[in-house]
């Protein structure tokens, strides 16, 4: 187990070290290029020579590279050019927004879409079953761009008891990230929901489930003792996996209402062409989501017997 | 008459306003030219207000009276502020100006009321002009305001090092000359009658005079004579600011003032609005006066103003380095349309000669006609019968319609044959590079005077003349209309000016666009400025 | 044979005549539209008001006076077009590169592999936004951004196929009888790979067009005045309030596209599961 677990630390080192360079290579190979977006439309060609030669791009690109990422490891991040901050100084609080919209949104996706799947799944072809795939087909053809329109005509202009923007301009306020998160968990519940059925389902035509049918025990039991452990593990891995899909559905979210996180400060930095904040933005949306990959597998060994007991281990009810 | 008009002051009256007097009496020119012309040459606001009434009343609004207190919460680009001799987006000055004042205020009826400079006498032929600075001013942190601030400005605006538009608006300025603590004169190298309104540009606010000293950095260290204190900023956030004690004037109602970045989208500010969580917005595009309209808790704000958007042709590129090109594509344009459509009608057709109608020395002009056959027939001249193939640069700096605009034309052109190809960039990209393509479309901001606006961008070597348009002929027209007191002569000297710079072709300039804003009703006492230079001085919540 | 067992089914079905509605909107645009979609006539007219030359606007016109309907059933084309451009292109390079993985095993499995781990670490918009930065906005560049996207997760499908077929007698029999490397896996190993890829190649399209609509709406995406849309959603939802349908039909597009591909991979996989087990 302790093996495996440094196993997967060595390549997520691997990983991010693969990342870093490509991410310095599609943003900085070109030096001229950086020295226009960091001192703007007034820099003479003087002014951005000397810019770059106070700032190293004289070196061959490795030596820059190495240069970089020894200051990005050690929290030097650079400075935003359009917010006028140091980017390590920059994130947090829009970092810590965001992972409030994702938590409320998981808070709320993981056990809907649980309740949803199971009820569906346990009786696989009846009307509960179909009308819940219904239901989560539909939802999640309708792109999220789409939904904060319907959600926000319906209940900013129409209804009048949500706010349109989700600034929070005046410090936290619950009732402005009602209608961001509506949007997220309509987009992604349907997906998790069917993941579950299709488990629960799959479980439900196990011989030993069947058994305990036969032998008089109440559906209930069932679901509860012997069905929930086994359909756990596929949607456990298939929920950490929505959030590299979180990290990229929360710009859209995040620009249509105005909510000051991670993916309004990333659209923003594209926007400027904020080199240094872009590349801090990258680095640490890849960390996330290779960590989520990482627990996901850990998870996903915990949970299936058969892999932590070796082949052949029966699964225990 | 029982008025009589006095200067601010207390001199004799230059000897062109008597003429002023008496043509507004007859009806030659209207009020606000009569009221805009005379404050100029010194005349005190009031004095001319008192009189322009005598003679044709305007009714007086309803008054209720105003509170004190509260907090405003404005919803506004944040912008960073370093130099604001620099800066290139009236946005940025709305913010400072609460700290920061100028020589001179222009009111939203374009009026130049005195501030910093409580007087002003220009020399008969307008070359001199003697300031008199308002007594017993002190900057926030202490020190005396005196001429020496002043000076230290106007030197660094025009320095050769400088890189202020300032430098091009106030190249007629020879010397400043400092009398006293409170008095320096201009000398001037040709005459120019709106100096006093030049003053109120939004890059020229007067700083401490150990600015540059202290770093040349105003957010960081933000110094000013005006009647609130800046308290906090972040760039792309917010920025406040709190009424302070020791102001020399008469203290504004607001206690506090929040700007809130909420990003470009308009959307999100109306949104916002909607839901109580800012009061005020000063630029919402047409697009959005239906939502407007239509909030129970809002208010609509709209204003005329001489803001418009050039699509400009680089003379001295190819394909536009000919003028046949040029003229093929004003002629295959319809600004009617492109007004009609790019901005649903609200707003004044233009002549693509960038002064205004409603602009003091607009000199009217035939209007300018379509026609395709032409174009199709002047580009075949020019060696391009298959058509020609161009790309557009914007950068939608100001919404949406500017790309609305430009589909618009690009329809329109393909009827001749052009073949426009539209690339729209992310504003900040395009930003350093708006003077430089060959065919862009650039917004201008309202200016009170169409020469300030000439003087920038089609003088010769002006600033920011995007165009590389070069002309002495078109130079010396100017310079001429620049110096005439009366507006009616000005204007007739502004015919030669208009009608060389529509013959030579440089853009395709559609229409002014009106102005508009939505601010919670609760909000009193303000209102839509054409030049986008918002004061709160005289707002309050009620 | 799975393919017209799976259109028994009502749900499959249904989502098989979206499809084939929409692509015959793309590939029929030019006779079914009524209107030139980037022609500008009478702006913000309500659906079937009438029009200059006496027809209908019969789903209304958009801010500029271009009529909806045939910006939806043009947009179809663009949608189609570039959706289906990046899914092709990002199966040419899973299944190769999956191919290439799952038979040769070894130094080339690892790298691969780790390149596709690499890959699949960014989230689709920050890749996109890495491509925008540095070579602006292009409908090429988009194909560029969503190939790289979704090309490591076909590589893993093909992988686990390739690795799976290579591993059955009839293969071992044909590398033990000389035939060439690429012949095994094109004629042997690909064919048997086709169920579990075409579902998914279902889903991708919708999902890439659905990301295609994303950058629209964030201004992002196509230029102007090619009909997009996202971008439709994008300049209409200001007025969304007044005039609903400038945004509604676009997102019903969108929306049914989705729709109808996830219904038909549902019943494709339903039928290839029933096929195996039966």
């Amino acid at each position: 187990m302790a093996r495996m677990i440094l196993a997967r630390l060595g390549e997520v080192v691997l990983v991010m070290l693969a990342v870093s360079f490509l991410v310095y290579l599609v943003l900085e190979h070109n030096a001229a290029d950086v020295a226009v977006k960091v001192l703007g439309q007034y820099s003479t060609a003087e002014q951005r020579a000397l810019w770059l030669a106070e700032n190293g791009y004289n070196a061959p690109f490795i030596e820059r590279y190495g240069i970089w990422l020894g200051h990005f490891v050690t929290g030097r991040w650079g400075s935003s050019t359009h917010y006028r901050e140091l980017v390590i100084d920059l994130l947090p609080p829009y970092l810590r927004q965001t992972a409030i919209l994702a938590g409320t949104s998981f808070a709320i996706i993981v056990p809907l879409s649980f309740v949803l799947g199971i009820a569906a799944g346990v009786r696989e072809g009846s009307l509960a079953d179909r009308v819940i795939s219904f239901v989560s087909v539909g939802t999640t053809s309708i792109p999220e761009f789409a939904s904060a329109v319907f959600l926000s005509a319906i209940f900013v202009f129409w209804l009048g008891i949500l706010p349109g923007a989700s600034t929070m301009t005046s410090g936290f306020a619950w009732a402005e990230l009602v209608l961001p998160v509506m949007v997220i968990v309509l987009y992604d519940f349907g997906y998790v929901a069917r993941m579950v059925r299709a488990s629960m389902a799959e479980v439900m035509t196990q011989p030993f489930i069947r058994t305990a049918l036969m032998k008089g025990a109440s559906p209930a039991r069932i679901v509860f003792r012997h069905a929930l452990r086994n359909a756990l593990v596929a949607p456990i891995t298939v929920i950490m996996l929505q959030i590299p899909w979180l990290l990229s559905g929360v710009i859209v979210v995040e620009v249509f209402f105005a909510y000051k996180g991670f993916g309004t400060l990333l659209y923003q930095a594209c926007l400027n062409s904020d080199v240094a904040l872009i590349e801090a933005c990258a680095m640490v949306s890849v960390l996330v989501i290779v960590s989520t990959q990482v627990i996901s597998d850990l998870l996903y060994t915990l949970l299936n017997p058969r892999i932590r007991f070796g082949a052949g281990a029966q699964g225990r009810g | 008459m029982g008025f009589k008009l006095w200067t601010n002051s207390g001199r004799k009256l230059h000897q062109a306003v008597p003429a002023l007097a008496d043509q507004f009496v007859k009806g030659e020119i209207g009020r606000r030219d009569f009221l805009q012309t005379v404050a100029w040459l010194g005349v005190a606001a009031a004095s001319a207000r008192a009189f322009a009434g005598a003679v044709s009343p305007v009714p007086a609004a309803a008054q209720e009276a105003p509170k004190k207190g509260g907090s405003l919460r404005y919803a506004s680009a944040v912008m960073e502020i370093n130099d604001p001799m620099l800066v290139t987006w009236t946005q940025a000055s709305n913010v400072f100006r609460n700290s920061l004042e100028y020589l001179t205020m222009v009111d939203e009826d374009n009026i130049t009321q005195p501030l910093l400079a409580a007087s002003w006498d220009p020399s008969a032929d307008l070359t001199s002009w003697r300031f008199k600075l308002r007594p017993g001013v002190k900057w926030s942190n202490g020190d005396a305001f005196t001429t020496e601030d002043v000076a230290f400005n106007i030197n660094r605006w025009i320095a050769p090092t400088s890189k202020s538009s300032n430098k091009s608006a106030f190249s007629a300025i020879k010397q400043v000359e400092v009398h006293s603590d409170l008095e320096f004169s201009l000398h001037l190298s040709r005459p120019v009658l709106a100096i006093p309104e030049m003053f109120y540009a939004y890059t020229c606010p007067i700083v401490h005079r150990k600015f540059e000293e202290q770093g040349g950095v105003w957010s960081k260290n933000p110094i000013g004579t005006g009647p609130y204190t800046m308290v906090e900023f972040g760039v792309g956030q917010k920025a406040t600011f709190r009424r302070r004690e020791g102001y020399w004037g008469p203290a504004p109602y607001l206690d506090e003032i929040r700007y809130l970045d909420l990003g470009t989208e308009v959307s999100a500010s109306i949104q916002a609005l909607a839901a109580g969580q800012v009061d005020l917005i000063t630029a919402i595009n047409t697009t959005d006066i239906d939502v407007v309209k239509r909030l129970p808790n809002a208010t609509l704000l709209s204003g005329r103003a001489a803001q418009t958007i050039c699509i400009r042709m680089q003379v001295d590129q190819k394909p536009f380095d000919d003028i046949r090109v040029r003229k093929a594509m004003v002629l295959a344009a319809d600004n009617q349309k492109l007004l009609d459509i790019g901005y649903r009608g609200l707003g004044v057709v233009a002549e693509n000669h960038h002064v205004a109608p409603f602009q003091p020395e607009y000199f009217k002009l035939p209007p300018v006609a379509r026609d395709v056959a032409k174009a199709k027939a002047l580009l075949a001249e020019a060696g391009y019968k298959d058509g020609l193939d161009v790309t557009l640069v914007l950068g939608n700096t100001q919404g949406r319609w500017e790309q609305d605009t430009a589909q618009v034309l690009q329809q329109q052109v393909a009827e001749a044959g052009i073949r426009m190809k539209l690339n729209v960039l992310p504003s900040s990209e395009f930003w350093p590079i708006w003077d430089k393509v060959p065919f862009g479309l650039t917004f201008w901001a309202h200016r009170p005077l169409a020469v300030m606006t000439l003087d920038l961008a089609y003088r010769g070597g002006g600033s920011w003349n995007e165009s590389h348009y070069k002309n002495p002929e078109f130079d010396t027209a100017l310079n001429k209309a620049t110096g005439i007191v009366d507006p009616k002569q000005r204007a007739v000297a502004m015919e030669a000016v208009e009608r060389i710079l529509q013959d030579d072709a440089v853009m395709v300039q559609p229409y002014w666009g009106d102005r508009y804003g939505a601010a919670s009703t609760k909000v009193r006492g303000f209102r839509l400025h054409p030049s986008t230079y918002q004061s709160l001085r005289q707002t309050w919540l009620a | 044979m799975s393919f017209l067992r799976a259109l028994r089914r009502p749900g499959p079905a249904v989502g098989f005549a979206i499809v084939v509605l929409w692509l015959g909107c793309a590939a029929f645009a030019g006779w079914l539209a009524p209107h030139d979609p980037l022609k500008s006539q009478i702006p913000l007219q309500f659906p079937l008001d009438r029009a200059p030359d006496g027809g209908h606007f019969w789903l209304g016109t958009d801010l500029l006076g271009r009529d909806i309907l045939s910006r939806m059933i043009f947009g179809a084309r663009t949608v189609i077009v570039w959706a289906g451009l990046s899914t092709v292109s990002a199966y040419i390079v899973g299944i190769v590169s999956g191919l290439l993985a799952g038979f040769y095993r070894g130094w080339v499995d690892r790298l691969l592999s780790f390149v596709a781990n690499v890959v699949l670490s960014f989230p689709v918009l920050v890749l996109y936004i890495l491509i925008i930065v540095t070579l602006g906005a292009s409908g090429l560049n988009i194909v560029l951004a969503v190939t790289f996207a979704s090309a490591p997760a076909i590589f893993r499908i093909v992988r686990a196929l390739a690795i799976d077929i290579a591993s059955r007698d009839f293969v071992s029999a044909a590398i033990t009888q000389g035939e060439s490397a690429v012949r095994i896996m094109l004629v042997d190993i690909l064919p048997n790979a086709t169920g579990p890829l075409i579902v998914d190649a279902c889903l991708r399209l919708g999902y890439t067009a659905i990301t295609i609509g994303a950058l629209g709406f964030l201004g992002l995406g196509l230029p102007p005045p090619t009909p997009d849309w996202g971008g439709m959603v994008n300049e209409g939802r200001g007025m969304a309030m007044v005039f609903p349908h400038l945004v509604v039909f676009p997102c019903i597009a969108i929306s049914s596209l989705m729709l109808g591909l996830s219904l038909l991979a549902d019943g494709l996989r339903e039928a290839s599961r029933a096929g195996s087990h039966g």
